[in-house]
């Protein structure tokens, strides 16, 4: 039994993990459609963001997350209103996928130009403390890596769900054409959903920069992790991207666990096929679809 | 006749360039050519690899005045391109320097990379020598042109398990975690048949996949256990993701054992002071008493790589140089460049240089009772060698303290 609630709280915490990264890929993917194959830099963007506050200035991670989101915000405004919607624009939705894979490759490859190929770790003072709780333990780090990003989904959906701002991205992810002709400037919102998706892609780096070692490459990764959340939860919504995480975690977890650690991956993608044929919108469907 | 001049011109061009490249030897200039990890998940071991590369080169045309081969006097150069640690983006670099007339290569990072290229150099007749692949499939698929500084993956762990049975307490239980990949899991396999051989009984034999983000599960089977030695033939990544999880879920064994990874510097700034008592393997360290006609001894390997080039000295660099001089000084007992000649130097090659004692198996891989792993125990943030005993310098720690006690 101890075992078994050992694996539940492993796969929670993990999932945590997971689900926040994944919240920005699904915001773009539900209001924007577009695939956005450089989510993974964002991601690891925010990892060597929060490496460079810790380790110039003695900001802990969690403390940047602030200022890295602001300038993944504004990158990623600025990224959306010009590549990509140049992209879309003068050819397809189809263009941004090519563009997006294009830009991750520059990226990935700027990035370990700035920082190197070495890996790469961030070490605050809680990193290497414990918690027990009866027979069940777990590291701080990743409890802390959890409560955040319980937070900062709790926020956007906050956000999505009480703000003038919100109400205006969902009312352009549901009837752009709509929302248009009631005064919204819906290029203008698709770059700040953008911005929005990078600052939460940036933001779940930093976390994970203090939960796991990275490098420019593990970009990737991240990229297809949020794919298969997204795939999992459903699209548009951070209750989705909860669900998928939460249920990646588990299904890692437990397959680590009780069937072998070197078949996780293989367990995550056969989980996904199976829900593309099932269920292809996700457990909660497509947030912004029902009114397309 | 302008249109004839034209025809000629182009067809002459054409004609040169159909024509494969004499990269070797020409313009008394050996090209060594290959491919290496400069981006990508292998890189930071990658860029190791390289450097020992130019370092031996640097060394051998500024300090030695190039290298005399059949009364002839050559400098060399390296032909080298990023693979991007993709093995398909290296197969692609290879064949077209196959294709150009390259016929020295050197080994990329990876068994994973190294076993479908030299699968290339092998079948067009070309030689590589590498420091990069120790899985056993890269030696015992019949090559005879591929030759690995390393002992092949299975063989490179009979000295650990000499150490274990000589520690007080006596080892008697021993968990392995591996990659499962054409290089760990060759290592694992070979570790687990020696530690049973020697009565060692192997309580876990967990595989991992390439890419982990999260081992608490395994780490919780670990603490159910807790095996007298952990050990894990993963790569540099997952080893800090390890020990990095162990220490923060205080999960302690009385020695932890990881064949990669703790030799680079990013694995002690991740872990710190934690990072004191693992163990690890090394295959040279310039404390080692070698010294041959390149370089000079081990010490003086290190003083000249410290003074040229910038990257923290691990025995990769050591490891990719003595790769050029153990082709050069197959050429050179060769007298000559050709290829079958300079296969059949390395083949029968037996010499003693700043690496150590240089000799090849049959199959190709490094002589395991000349070529294997020391193994290292960091104690007071030094890399102390502890066993064989012979080149010890420093008793093991063992059992290690507890994470608690080396905060």
């Amino acid at each position: 039994m101890t075992l078994f609630l050992q694996t539940v709280l492993n796969g929670l915490v993990l999932g945590g993990i997971y689900s926040l990264a994944a919240v920005g890929f699904s915001l773009v993917f539900g209001v924007l459609g577009i695939v956005n194959l450089t989510h993974g830099i964002f991601v690891v963007a925010g990892a060597y963001g929060a490496l460079l506050f810790f380790g110039q200035i003695g900001i802990d991670p969690l403390v940047a997350i602030i200022p890295i989101g602001l300038v993944l915000f504004a990158v990623g405004y600025v990224y959306q209103r010009t590549i990509i919607q140049w992209a879309v624009s003068r050819a397809s939705l189809v263009a941004s996928l090519v563009v997006t894979f294009g830009v991750a490759m520059m990226a990935r490859n700027g990035l370990q130009l700035v920082f190197g190929p070495d890996v790469h770790t961030i070490t605050p003072a809680y990193s290497f403390m414990s918690l027990t709780l009866g027979p069940l333990r777990m590291d701080v780090v990743r409890l802390v890596a959890l409560g955040a990003s319980l937070v900062l989904l709790v926020v956007l959906a906050l956000v999505l769900a009480r703000t003038h701002f919100g109400r205006a991205i969902r009312a352009t992810a549901q009837q752009p054409l709509a929302a248009e002709l009631s005064g919204l400037n819906v290029r203008n919102l698709h770059g700040l959903t953008f911005g929005l998706g990078a600052a939460m892609a940036g933001a779940s780096g930093a976390i994970i920069g203090i939960v796991q070692p990275f490098t420019a490459a593990s970009e990737v990764a991240w990229t297809l992790n949020a794919f298969i959340v997204v795939v999992l939860g459903g699209i548009g919504s951070p209750a989705g991207a909860l669900v998928g995480g939460l249920l990646l975690g588990m299904i890692n977890a437990f397959t680590a666990q009780y069937i072998g650690p070197s078949l996780t991956q293989a367990a995550m993608f056969l989980v996904l096929v199976l829900m593309l044929l099932v269920r292809p919108s996700g457990l909660l469907g497509n947030a912004f679809g029902e009114s397309r | 006749m302008r249109r004839r001049t034209f025809l000629q011109g182009t067809t002459a061009a054409m004609i040169v360039g159909a024509v494969p490249k004499l990269a070797f030897g020409q313009d008394n200039t050996i090209t060594f050519g290959g491919s290496v990890p400069m981006t990508g998940a292998a890189a930071e071991t990658g860029q190791n690899v390289l450097q020992g590369y130019q370092c031996a080169v640097n060394f051998i045309n500024e300090e030695m005045g190039g290298v005399e081969i059949g009364g002839q006097n050559y400098q060399l150069a390296l032909n080298l391109f990023d693979d991007a640690s993709d093995p398909a983006r290296a197969t692609t670099l290879i064949q077209r320097q196959v294709d150009e007339g390259i016929n020295f290569f050197l080994g990329s990072f990876g068994s994973n990379i190294v076993l479908p290229t030299c699968a290339i150099t092998e079948a067009a007749g070309r030689i590589m020598v590498q420091a990069g692949g120790g899985s056993d499939l890269i030696f015992t698929q019949g090559r005879k042109r591929v030759f690995g500084i390393f002992p092949r993956a299975s063989r490179q762990f009979v000295s650990s398990v000499n150490m274990f049975t000589g520690l007080d307490p006596v080892v008697k239980t021993v968990s392995i975690i591996y990659t499962n990949d054409a290089f760990s899991k060759f290592q694992a396999e070979g570790a687990r048949a020696n530690l049973e051989e020697a009565g060692i009984e192997v309580l876990d034999y967990i595989g991992l996949p390439a890419e982990v983000s999260d081992v608490s599960n395994v780490l919780t089977s670990v603490r159910e256990n807790t095996p007298d030695v952990l050990v894990c033939t993963t790569h540099d990544q997952t080893s800090i993701l390890i020990a990095r999880q162990m220490v923060s879920s205080d999960t302690n064994v009385p020695m932890l054992y990881q064949t990669l990874g703790p030799q680079t510097s990013a694995f002690r700034d991740a872990l710190g002071n934690y990072a004191n008592g693992i163990v690890t393997q090394a295959y040279w360290s310039e404390r080692a008493p070698f010294s041959g006609d390149y370089f000079g001894s081990a010490a003086d390997f290190a003083e000249y790589f410290r003074a040229n080039f910038d990257r923290e000295l691990t025995y990769h660099m050591a490891s990719g140089a003595v790769c050029i001089v153990a082709y050069i000084e197959a050429a050179r007992r060769a007298g000559s460049l050709d290829v079958d000649a300079v296969r059949d130097a390395l083949s029968a090659i037996d010499f003693e240089c700043f690496y150590g004692h240089v000799r090849f198996t049959e199959d190709g891989d490094g002589d395991a009772s000349l070529l294997g792993p020391l193994l290292i125990q960091r104690q007071e943030g030094e890399m102390e060698v502890i066993a064989p005993l012979d080149g010890a310098s420093a008793e093991p720690i063992y059992p290690a303290p507890t994470w608690e006690e080396r905060a």
